[in-house]
């Protein structure tokens, strides 16, 4: 599925996956069909995928969400956007966010 | 892309498990949706007749099995077994299976396969169960017929698999060695393994009743492979030959016959998953119903079960020197089925000695050349 991220979208958890905290670590369990590879799996995300994926509120768009990042850690936001375009393009591609 | 986000992983291999299993977290339950079935296999250990009002009103609700569920997935749980008696017997079963499966549980579903209908296939494709696990009673009609006891089964069997198969849902195939079927047990064999590559398995050890029902624990006995039907079985079978040797290194531990404490539970029981039975009563695992053993999650909690209650069964003790002198320090007591839940539904004694078991397990070990000392 070709989708360009925008920045100035808002993206929000696909209602095809559960999202879970198990033992502090973000886990996203397949729900529906056609999501993942086998129905074996389950995915977690690395710990910026997780400061990403936990603003994914359905309401703040991708460049306020870098902007809050940048403040939070201190990092440079063309830096964190180029993270966000990465999470986002990964997760829409397997169908675990939806653009909103 | 800067770098990978998602790590896809297989339940089996997730990370998580080591850290899981540090904690005592639990990942994964079995729920037994009912104790009925529309069969009526002499070799069950659970079965009751599908139209059994009492043990239909003894069953959980589908919110109650909610609660338990979401109690589990508090622990941590991410796998749920469902299973029966035969689970697709309530007519609820959709609404459970999908509840369990919306609260991010990989489900899978055990079933005899006789009463799967195009509304599960349509169930199941939109939200595809881990796997379907299918139990093969004969690979022809007669032999079928004769183990499941009902006539039409077989072929509401070979209907149910086939939709399933077409739909191309996962199923596994397995079956149960019994004297009604194992004239053609290789048969089942090649049947199971023509439709699932990657898995077969049979298993020729029978456990008694959970209801402890005499005349019900008779026909089991009657069904029970002798010790030497076992074994010839079991060498006739490559991948299991090879699992038992393997087991039978790293099973026999030395460690096990020469600690010398009182405990009865030596295995891992109430380690990471535990069974809930139709009318909510918590197990340790699917044998183990002694009443000291269970725990009722209609009046309790999960996290109680879990935190206190199972460090207590884990922590019980005999000073029955009989059984201290044999079983508790057997050095082939991996080739074996004894443990306390089955010897409590053996002999109605957790530290109780099984003859049957013991003749297996002798078989077993000269069958693999083991020349140890044996009690
Ligand atoms: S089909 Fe399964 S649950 Fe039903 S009677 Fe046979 S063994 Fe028991
Ligand atoms: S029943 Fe026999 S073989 Fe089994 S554990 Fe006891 S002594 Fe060992």
């Amino acid at each position: 599925m070709e989708h360009e991220v925008s920045l100035d979208r808002v993206y929000s958890p696909s209602k095809d996956i559960v999202a879970r905290d198990v033992m502090g670590e973000l886990i996203i369990v397949p729900l529906a069909s056609g999501i993942g590879n086998t129905e074996d799996e389950i995915y977690t995300l690395n710990e910026t995928g997780r400061a990403i994926w936990d603003r994914l509120d359905g309401r703040t768009n991708l460049r306020e969400i870098a902007k809050s990042l940048a403040r939070e850690f201190d990092a440079p936001p063309g830096e964190i956007e180029l993270d966000i375009q990465g999470l986002i393009g990964e997760l829409f591609h397997r169908r675990m966010v939806i653009a909103v | 892309m800067t770098e990978d986000f998602t790590t896809q992983q297989e339940i089996q291999d997730f990370s998580l498990w080591d850290r899981m299993k540090e904690k005592r977290a639990c990942y994964s339950f079995t729920i037994e949706l009912t104790a009925r079935c529309n069969n009526n296999c002499a070799h069950c250990y659970i079965n009751l007749p599908a139209g059994d009002k009492e043990a239909k009103e003894r069953e959980l609700s589908v919110p109650q099995i909610m609660d338990i569920a979401d109690q589990a997935v508090r622990l941590g749980a991410l796998w749920c077994n469902i299973t029966g008696g035969e689970p697709l017997i309530r007519l609820d079963f959709p609404e459970v299976y999908l509840g369990l499966k919306k609260k991010g549980l990989l489900v899978s579903v055990m079933t005899n396969a006789t009463l799967i209908t195009r509304d599960h296939i349509d169930l199941f494709k939109k939200y595809p169960p881990r796997d379907i696990e299918i139990t093969v009673y004969g690979a022809t009609r007669e032999t079928y017929e004769t183990v499941s006891r009902r006539p039409g089964s077989y072929d509401a069997f070979m209907r149910g698999l086939n939709l399933l198969l077409d739909a191309g849902i996962k199923v596994r195939l397995k079956a149960m060695a019994i004297h009604s079927n194992l004239h053609e047990i290789q048969k089942i064999a090649e049947f199971s393994r023509a439709f699932t590559k990657d898995y077969y398995r049979f298993d020729p050890q029978l456990h008694l009743r959970m209801d402890h029902n005499p005349a019900r624990n008779e026909e089991i006995r009657r069904e029970r492979l002798t010790p030497e039907e076992i074994v010839r079985l079991e060498q006739s079978d490559g991948e299991r030959k090879n699992a038992l040797e393997k087991g039978c290194d790293t099973l026999i531990v030395p460690d096990f016959c020469k600690t010398g404490c009182n405990h009865l539970f030596h295995c891992g029981t109430g380690n990471g998953d535990f069974v809930v039975g139709p009318d909510g009563m918590f197990r340790l695992c699917m044998s183990l119903c002694h009443p000291d053993c269970v725990y009722d999650l209609k009046s309790g909690t999960l996290e109680d079960a879990w935190q206190h209650f199972i460090p207590k069964v884990r922590d019980m003790r005999t000073n029955n020197q009989e059984f201290l002198k044999t079983c508790r320090v057997c050095p082939i007591i991996n080739l074996c089925l004894w443990c306390p839940a089955h010897a409590d539904l053996e002999t109605g004694r957790l530290d109780g000695r099984v003859e049957y078991f013991c003749r297996v397990a002798h078989a077993r070990a000269k069958a693999l050349g083991y020349t140890g000392d044996q009690p």
